[in-house]
């Protein structure tokens, strides 16, 4: 139809109808107010790239472009700037900035809503534009956050603007506070990506996000050194720096030893499975993870050290006020203090389990009697045919 | 004074604390089996301790019975027809529980602690799969002392699930091995792993379709799961997402591990529990979160869904992650029950 029209009409905003001088200033206020990620306030460059990246990054469905109109806010179309509006759309702009309201006569198809939209181009109508500031039913931008951007009137809208545009400037600044988007770690990025990213369509936005918080700071194909403590500078890992499970880890205490068991073993059938030589096994294990745990905490707190010192600063409380004693917070690795304290302890243990296998020494297993069929041959005898 | 504490920080979430809970941390937590009409909780302990509930549909418990392991309970399973409990405990052994007549008896043993034990039943055997610190996976027949079979691990086992016929192991190393259970237990394949950090947890799905295992969910304690394809279609069917993590003010953030994870019986959506103290739920398909807890005071540990899907069970209690300095023994452990069917229905579009 009358496509044509092409009246020097300046780039204005599918989504809020609200015109600028520039398309470049166009494309910074699409940006920062209807690409923006509400959770790492990321800034994509489109509806669509902003939903691929809140559903990969953060797991959540964005339904609707943030602060859009209404009938705008389809985040489904692929709008830059001035680009990828619906020519129909660009029609009815035209319309309503010569003709008034002429234009909306012809085109009827147009939803009502729409025709309530519009004005706001205009002027600024508080009342229409409201809506368009509740977007998706997950809720995930806060009125709170764009107190009332859609009431602005043309002169604040700059104001907001300006700083908006440093935005690339001002991440240095604050790397600690935007820890999605910090760069430090950013250097480790393509390692980490080929490995672990394993399904990223999106490289721009997956990416950019992925490698803040798994930047390493050791080499991270290279797990030579068992640490559970490397981390980007802006995040940290709430576990003990020593690569060795919870319970493994807990179960050192003293307080979890098992019992020593009663019952002396009951010579019988020796499974061959069951190594008489467990205490040794053990001995094994245990010096292999004192081993690298020296090796490994000594590492860790120089790593960790300077991040720790800027860190501490940066610290907010405690997660766990009731158990956590305030001091024990400041130091990242909670549990490098223990750990150091558990070295000198690890000898015991290759001196104390000696004691216990006893139990498990040839047949130990199971005392006899237990089994209603008695065992010996007969146990061996029963079970095998189960597989064949 | 001391009742708002246990009302507004022990549980936000508002849901049905079971009584007389654990007296320290619970490492092992699951359902009674569809086989039994009434619907049964079982807790293992590091107080050494298996406890017992009968959960009645108004979500009243009522404590059933308990029995001593020699060391901290490490993890429970039942046997498939609902009479039996096995407890797999740091004092190497696995002892059956027969709840009947409250009598146990030692059914497995290996050299280290043994981390899990799981009933398998296939059409033509039944046997119990326990994995162990010492680098060992074994099945049992529970009638002899010794095992039928007994497989190398790469290294010590972190996790283990099971759902014939395919099991799964993660192990120290960062493995993560696959069996088939059919005829036979045999190793499949080890998979490389998705995730950069130790293995905490590992859960298997099904495909939509042929309910068949088809796949797992591994959590790892840098707050992030793998979902992962036996034999994926596409490559990037595989993918990992974060969770359990928290925003600090000082923009500081705090990665907690993720202690259990469990797929929803009926749904096929998945629930994660982490040290940060909540649990979330999933939906792996549509790669979207459906709900998130608000944080309790302490870490959750462990969580389970019944059979049908209807009660979302998890515990609290401190999981050793900030060291034992942080151990408080005075703190309280709880197992909460939620209704959680509707919660975790997939996302509809």
């Amino acid at each position: 139809m009358g496509r044509k029209k092409k009246k020097a009409s300046k780039p204005w905003c599918w989504y809020c109808n609200r015109e600028f001088d520039d398309e470049k200033i166009l494309i910074q206020h699409q940006k920062a107010k209807h690409f923006k990620c509400h959770i790492c306030h990321k800034k994509l460059y489109t509806g669509p790239g902003l939903s691929i990246h809140c559903m990969q990054v953060h797991k959540e469905a964005i339904d609707k472009v943030p602060n859009s109109l209404p009938n705008r806010s389809n985040i489904e179309i692929e709008i830059y700037g001035m680009e990828g509006i619906p020519p129909e759309d660009v029609k009815e702009h035209e319309k309503q900035k010569t003709g008034g309201g002429k234009g909306s006569d012809s085109e009827d198809d147009e939803p009502a809503a729409k025709k309530k939209a519009t004005p706001a181009l205009l002027g600024p109508g508080p009342s229409t534009v409201s809506p368009g500031i509740l977007p998706t039913p997950m809720g995930p931008v806060p009125p709170s956050m764009y107190p009332g951007h859609m009431q602005m009137n043309p002169m604040m809208q700059h104001f907001m603007q300006a700083p908006r545009m440093m935005m690339p400037g001002m991440r240095p600044l604050f790397p600690a506070a935007s820890v999605p988007t910090s760069t430090p770690s950013k250097p480790t990025f393509p390692a980490y990506s080929n490995a672990t990213i394993s399904a990223p369509p999106t490289t721009s936005s997956a990416a950019a996000s992925e490698p803040k918080e798994n930047g390493e700071v050791k080499p991270p194909a290279a797990h030579s050194c068992p640490l559970v403590t490397a981390t980007g500078a802006g995040s940290k890992i709430i576990h003990p720096p020593e690569d060795v499970s919870l319970e493994e880890i807990r179960a050192r205490n003293s307080k979890y030893r098992p019992k020593p068991k009663p019952d002396a073993p009951a010579p019988s059938v020796a499974p061959t499975m069951i190594t008489p030589s467990t205490s040794q096994a053990e001995a094994v294990m245990y010096a292999q993870v004192a081993a690298h745990m020296s090796a490994a905490v000594a590492a860790a707190r120089q790593q960790q050290a300077a991040a720790q010192a800027q860190a501490a600063a940066m610290r907010r409380a405690p997660m766990m006020p009731g158990v956590v004693l305030p001091q024990m917070r400041v130091g990242v690795p909670v549990s490098v203090p223990p750990v150091m304290g558990m070295l000198p302890v690890m000898p015991q243990f290759n001196l104390v389990r000696p004691l216990q296998p006893g139990m498990l020494l040839p047949g130990g297993v199971m005392p006899m009697g237990m089994f209603p069929g008695g065992m010996g041959g007969m146990g061996g005898m029963m079970m095998q045919p189960r597989y064949r | 004074m001391f009742p708002q504490l246990s009302a507004g920080g022990g549980n936000p979430n508002k849901d049905v604390e079971v009584v007389s809970p654990p007296d320290d941390t619970v490492a092992a937590l699951e359902f009674s089996p569809a086989s039994v009409p009434q619907t049964f909780l079982v807790a293992g302990s590091w107080d050494s301790k298996v406890r017992c509930w009968e959960v009645e549909a108004s979500g009243k418990t009522v404590p059933k019975a308990e029995q001593s392991m020699d060391g901290p309970v490490l993890d429970v399973a039942w046997h498939d027809d609902g009479t039996k409990v096995f407890m797999a405990s740091t004092d190497k052994t696995v002892k059956c529980w027969d709840l009947a007549s409250n009598q146990t008896m030692q059914v497995a043993a290996h050299d280290a602690s043994v981390k899990t034990c799981h009933w398998v039943k296939a059409p033509n055997y039944t046997c119990l799969m326990t994995a162990s610190w010492d680098k060992t996976l074994k099945f049992w027949d529970t009638r002899s002392a010794a095992a039928i079979m007994s497989l190398a691990l790469s290294e010590r086992c972190y996790c283990a699930a099971v759902d014939y016929p395919m099991a799964a192991v993660g192990s120290a190393d960062r493995g993560v091995a696959l069996y088939s259970l059919e005829g036979k237990p045999a190793e499949v394949k080890r998979v490389e792993s998705p995730l950069k950090y130790q293995h905490r947890c590992v859960a298997i799905f099904r495909d939509k379709k042929t309910k068949q295992p088809t796949g797992f969910a591994l959590g790892s304690v840098e707050g992030r799961v793998a979902i992962q394809y036996v034999s994926p279609t596409n490559p990037k069917d595989n993918f990992t997402f974060k969770c359990h993590r928290s925003q600090g003010s000082g923009g500081y953030q705090d990665i907690f591990a993720v202690n259990d994870v469990a797929f929803h019986p009926a749904h096929g959506t998945l629930a994660t529990v982490g040290s940060d103290g909540s649990f979330s739920f999933w939906d792996k398909d549509a790669r979207t979160k459906l709900k998130s807890s608000e944080l309790l005071d302490q870490p959750l540990t462990k969580c389970a869904f019944n059979h049908s899907g209807q009660i979302f069970a998890y515990a609290v209690g401190y999981d050793w992650s900030k060291g034992h300095e942080n151990y408080n023994s005075a703190k309280k452990n709880y197992i909460f029950l939620r209704p959680c069917f509707e919660d975790l229905k997939p996302r509809s579009t």
